[in-house]
């Protein structure tokens, strides 16, 4: 894997209400491969020729319940932005846990506190 | 004298024997990382061909077990080992400039989901579908099943491979396996609804063929699949 893998990162604005609906940011660094080759021009059929990499499922947390899941697949972009919207309800951390097709884990999180 | 004389020459025949004992032509076939492009199993030829004497039988791209293609050898057990040949082409390089690798398992097909995916997937899961009993219009007659076929090969063997094992390439890293199809190898009529259902609206990582197939040509595919034979 050329590609090196970095630690995902999130941004959300500063100053947040309660009850408002605000903009999830995160952005993960990992490559994204299906491992297809095509040796055979005439038959168009593609074969497998290196392992492949990719995330396959995204979890959003806010207060450590389960909020949401992506699942994602090859198709996926090399190093996505994920942007999704939360209603803030608490003040309570918001984690993002990325895993890949290894079984590899990665998380990230930040703390929403309410703006007076 | 005699004796030593005669005792050297039953040696020397007994090594000659056991020599031709264990020098044989054997068949392997190889699992091959690297593959590419069209001009990928000439470079891996040439060089086991320039290298070694070595054989190059054929590839196999599609119909194996795991997924992975294969390449078939030939050779004199007594002149080239196994080790030298998985030597020369873990050193060769594609044309494009990657290298070749014997495929020793080092990262699975499907790897089993963390706990967390597992709970999510229980959170998030659709319900079991209600399949609508249909009745299939497109009697299951030869050229369904050619139609069927052709379908096959273009949409679904991508995923549940060319022979239905449910190893196709792109099938490699799912968090669910492709079924393996032959679980329907002439199955009856009450199956239909089941397998028209799925492949028009798909389910984890397959996806809704409804969208992109015609009605009839998805009754075509569920003729073709109940075709599909288990290895013998």
């Amino acid at each position: 894997m050329a590609e090196k893998i970095k630690a995902p990162r999130m941004r959300i604005k500063r100053r947040i209400k309660k009850d408002e609906i605000f903009k999830v940011k995160v952005r993960f660094d990992h490559p994204s491969f299906t491992g297809l080759g095509m040796v055979d021009e005439d038959e168009v059929l593609f074969n497998r020729a290196v392992p492949s990499t990719f995330i396959r499922n995204m979890l959003v947390y806010y207060d450590d319940e389960l909020v949401s899941r992506f699942r994602t697949s090859s198709a996926i972009a090399d190093n996505p932005l994920f942007t999704f919207k939360l209603k803030a309800m608490k003040e309570a951390p918001v984690k993002v846990v990325f895993v890949n097709d290894q079984g590899e884990r990665w998380e990230t999180s930040k703390d929403i506190k309410f703006s007076t | 004298m005699k004796n030593t004389a005669s005792t050297i020459a039953v040696l020397i025949a007994a090594l000659a024997v056991t020599t031709v004992a264990y020098a044989a032509t054997v068949v392997e076939e190889i699992e091959i990382e690297g593959m590419v492009s069209p001009a990928s199993p000439k470079a891996l030829s040439a060089a086991l061909e320039e290298q070694l004497a070595v054989k190059v039988l054929g590839y196999n791209f599609y119909g194996t077990a795991n997924g992975w293609p294969t390449v078939k050898v030939e050779y004199d057990s007594g002149a080239v080992s196994k080790d030298q040949i998985e030597n020369v082409i873990d050193s060769t390089e594609d044309p494009t400039g990657r290298p070749y690798k014997v495929h020793k398992d080092g990262k699975q097909i499907h790897l089993a989901l963390l706990e967390e995916e597992t709970k999510a997937d229980s959170i998030f899961a659709a319900d079991t579908p209600d399949i609508p009993k249909v009745s299939n219009p497109i009697p299951a007659s030869a050229e369904s099943n050619t139609r069927g076929e052709k379908l096959y090969v273009t949409y679904c063997s991508k995923c549940h491979g060319m022979t239905g094992n449910g190893a196709g390439p792109s099938a490699h890293g799912f968090s669910t396996n492709p079924r393996q199809l032959w679980a329907w190898h002439n199955a009856d009529k009450s199956s239909d609804p089941y397998l028209f259902w799925f492949i028009t609206n798909g389910r984890t990582d397959m996806p809704p063929w409804g969208v992109i197939l015609s009605e009839n040509e998805r009754w075509d595919l569920v003729n073709y699949v109940k075709t599909i034979a288990p290895p013998k």
